[in-house]
């Protein structure tokens, strides 16, 4: 009999389009080439309103901006949590989140099927949460001895406060060049590389205006930065190890990862994220290779990730030093072109994802949660 | 019964010329089709109705027949009123037999323009290519078999052309009208044509001989094509050589490795494979995704053989077609060149590559010795995963089970992952990998277009898919 999958995608985020094609053309397709999942589409508006339908599995609604009518028109999708987890009343046995950015792949999803007691692909709830937020994750890695980038990090309110003095105090700490991010955001968004406190000032405002919390970090020297997708929850399995090829910018930012190496320019929905301005796989220094791949494993470990993730590293190619910048939990399109590169087809992988949640669920399952005891006959 | 209604879908007259279409308007099998399908929504599954000049005309018959339908309706209808209820049965006996009508009613104008038409108009074309043949100067050269018949043409064409102005038909046109319409096209200049010979029933070679005259002729293989037309093997084998009493023994080339051939007595000694080819000798034979390599030697001298083609097959009816270009006179050194040139052929082991895998399309293949030869190249060509996607092969005849048997049994030992097309021969492939305990994965597909359309979720780099034969529509 074959299972119910419910992939959630959209949702209200900057990346809620990139989770669309993450959803249509890396997880419903292949999942459905499977053959032994009955897929139900969910669809989270930019508003947070859930509707579901077969017509929504299909890209040219989207992309034709029919979309709109065909929100307006849908009922919303009911929910019961009845020691499972059913939408419009048809039971699910599994969750795929197929979504990026703020409330899906920030853990709040992940607390909802949590709550349910549903298995469900990809990084738990704490995880996602640490993962979600470039501060922690990098007090995470350093507290675990993986190097990171010097940084230091202030909140929305803090620099709206005192502009010029958190910016003093921010260029007077690190050295330039240096990296004003949003805290929270992925997919390069908010991000400006910058060289004069004059750039720092307006990249802080740039950030603050996306995150409460902004993150600069240093810029490293002699720098390759490569990224590794990762999946397994006990066992960690890497892929390859890619490089993104910037362009004149030397920066990799949303128009690169998305519209210039997407699917706009060579027309397919088919074509994902970076692959057509990456190395796969980048060719780096002897002894380097086993030194990502540890540090990637290390801090996927050092995070809790289960499920997928990607590990975004840099290194000085001159003092061969590995960094830990970031990691996502959920990468755009799964990052399915270096998987399928390393041998594994999309549907493949997507098996193995969907095993990978119903192996914690049933781990998960062996914990006590409840525990018998008199304090009610107190009263 | 359960699907009754689905005779009355709007689609209904579409799914029914897209039948006709698909079976090249031969009302036999339309027919067929019709009274074996149940669910007229599950019909279009590989392609769309093609809306060309024919097909209009025949819609505008379905809607003139469904007009003159209706209308008697309604008039018995208003019968009723003044004659009683016995007009209302009436109505309601056309109304449930309306799709039967409007399907047999299709076949009447077909049949007409067929008769009145179509064949008059043939005869006509076949005298005037007869004549026009008779006083061509080219020497012809035949191919004749259940298989491979394509790829032999096309390399002869190829190899020959090398040095000497060669036509040979078109596509699958190698029925009497079309090796006709083929002919009524030649300039008259041409130094050699090679024509396909087409068999579906006892006599049809006779026929495309006497038609064409060739002087020389290559029989590349025998087997159950065809079956249920021509009744048994023994007259499939007898129709393929009814070519010998055209082409005198000593240029008749035959496919050593074909079984059928080889039992069939008869004057030529001229026998290929991949070990000879007349009196060539064949050896250093290698084959990769990327094309085939071998060499002919004879009395101190060496021909240096490379195509495009993949598969050891390919070896044997490469080294006939070169064994024939020499005897027709093309140097060594041209046939080197033109054998370079040889490609492989659309739908026939053609591997294109996919996101660092490599997919072969031998859709076109639609025998038991193809598909074992494309295991044959699956099992030894190292690729990380052998996936091999096929439905089985069609007009089996009575060995339908036994052939898709062995099918079976050939696929376990050979691949890793096999993709079956859910069919009437289905579980007999899986009665065969059962019985050799396959331990690779099964995969069964009930919608081959969303297959073959997102085959690219399916692959990673280092496999080589194999997609073998087709199962048109109107097979079950």
């Amino acid at each position: 009999m074959k299972k119910t999958v419910a992939v959630y995608f959209g949702g209200r985020s900057t990346e809620h389009d990139i989770s669309i094609i993450t959803a249509l053309s890396s997880v419903i397709k292949p999942l459905e080439m499977a053959g032994q999942y009955t897929i139900i589409p969910v669809y989270i508006t930019k508003q947070g309103r859930w509707i579901s339908g077969p017509k929504l599995k299909d890209i040219s609604l989207f992309s034709s901006g029919k979309i709109e009518d065909f929100i307006k028109k849908a009922k919303p999708v009911t929910v019961t949590f009845d020691g499972g987890f059913m939408l419009n009343k048809t039971r699910i046995d599994i969750n795929f989140p197929a979504m990026h950015g703020s409330f899906g792949e920030d853990g709040s999803l992940m607390g909802v099927f949590r709550m349910a007691g549903i298995p469900f692909v990809g990084a738990d709830m704490d995880s996602s949460v640490i993962a979600m937020d470039k501060v922690l994750a990098k007090q995470v890695a350093e507290a675990n001895n993986i190097p990171t980038s010097k940084f230091v990090f202030l909140t929305r309110d803090e620099f709206l406060a005192d502009q010029v003095g958190e910016t003093a105090k921010v260029a007077a700490t690190l050295s330039y060049p240096l990296f004003v991010k949003p805290a929270h955001l992925g997919s390069s968004i908010g991000i400006t590389r910058v060289t004069t406190e004059e750039e720092l000032h307006n990249a802080l405002e740039v950030a603050a205006y996306y995150d409460n919390k902004i993150i600069v970090e240093e810029a490293v020297a002699n720098l390759i930065e490569v990224t590794v997708p990762i999946i397994g929850n006990k066992v960690p399995k890497p892929a390859l190890i890619e490089r993104p090829l910037a362009t004149a910018d030397e920066f990799f930012d949303f128009e690169n990862k998305y519209i210039r190496g997407g699917g706009k320019k060579t027309g397919g929905a088919k074509q994902t994220g970076s692959q057509g301005y990456s190395e796969l796989p980048v060719v780096l220094p002897e002894g380097l290779d086993d030194k990502v791949l540890q540090t990637a494993i290390a801090t996927y470990k050092a995070l809790g990730l289960q499920g997928m993730g990607r590990v975004d590293l840099l290194i000085d190619s001159k003092s061969q030093t590995v960094y830990f910048n970031e990691v996502n939990p959920l990468p755009g399109s799964i990052y399915a072109h270096n998987w399928r590169a390393a041998g594994v087809s999309t549907v493949d992988l997507v098996n193995e994802l969907v095993q990978l949640a119903e192996q914690r669920f049933s781990d998960n399952s062996q914990l006590n949660t409840t525990f018998s005891s008199s304090f009610l006959q107190q009263f | 019964m359960k699907y009754f209604w689905t005779r009355f879908l709007p689609s209904y007259p579409k799914v029914l010329l897209y039948m006709l279409q698909s079976t090249e308007y031969n009302l036999g099998q339309y027919l067929t089709w019709f009274n074996r399908t149940a669910d007229f929504r599950r019909v279009m599954k590989r392609r769309t109705l093609d809306m060309t000049k024919k097909v209009r005309i025949l819609l505008l018959a379905i809607q003139a027949i469904v007009f003159v339908i209706l209308l008697v309706i309604i008039a018995a209808v208003y019968l009723s009123t003044v004659y009683g209820q016995m007009w209302l049965l009436v109505a309601l006996l056309l109304l449930i037999t309306a799709p039967f009508i409007v399907a047999y009613g299709l076949a009447v104008p077909l049949f007409i323009g067929e008769l009145l038409i179509q064949r008059p108009r043939e005869k006509v074309i076949i005298a005037n290519a007869q004549k026009k043949l008779n006083d061509h100067p080219g020497r012809r050269i035949a191919v004749a078999g259940s298989f491979g018949k394509t790829t032999a043409k096309e390399i002869l064409k190829v190899v020959i052309g090398e040095g000497m102005n060669v036509a040979a038909t078109p596509g699958n046109m190698n029925t009497p009208i079309g090796i006709s319409r083929f002919v009524m096209k030649l300039k008259g200049d041409e130094d050699i044509l090679v024509f396909e010979l087409g068999e579906e029933k006892v006599g049809d070679v006779r026929e495309l001989s006497r038609l064409v005259h060739p002087e020389y002729a290559i029989i590349t293989g025998i087997n159950e094509a065809h079956l249920s037309s021509f009744g048994s093997l023994e007259n499939t084998v007898a129709t393929i050589f009814e070519i010998e009493k055209f082409v005198k023994p000593e240029k008749l080339y035959k496919n050593e490795q074909s079984p059928l051939v080889k039992s069939y007595k008869n004057k030529s000694t001229l026998w290929f494979s991949d070990e000879k080819a007349g009196d060539w000798q064949v050896g250093h034979i290698s084959t990769a995704i990327d094309g085939t390599e071998f060499t002919m030697t004879r009395q101190g001298e060496t021909i240096h053989a490379k195509t495009g083609l993949v598969g050891v097959h390919t070896v044997g009816v490469t080294a006939a077609a070169v064994a024939m270009a020499y005897e027709l006179g093309v140097s060594i050194e041209n046939i080197e060149n033109g054998l370079r040139k040889v490609r492989p052929f659309e739908h026939r082991m053609e591997p294109r590559p996919m996101h660092g895998a490599w997919v072969i399309d031998d859709t076109y293949n639609g025998n038991s010795q193809g598909v074992e030869a494309g295991l044959s190249f699956l099992k030894s060509s190292g690729a990380k995963r052998r996936i091999y996607v096929t439905p089985g092969l069609v007009e089996q005849g009575s060995k339908v089970r036994e052939i898709h048997e062995t099918i079976g049994r050939q696929i376990a030992g050979s691949v890793d992952v096999v993709v079956l097309m859910q069919n009437s021969v289905t579980e007999y492939i899986k009665a065969g990998l059962t019985r050799e305990k396959f331990n690779g994965k099964l995969i069964e597909i009930d919608n081959p277009l969303q297959f073959y359309t997102n085959l690219d979720q399916f692959v990673a780099a280092g496999d080589i898919v194999l997609m073998q034969n087709d199962w048109t529509d109107n097979y079950q």
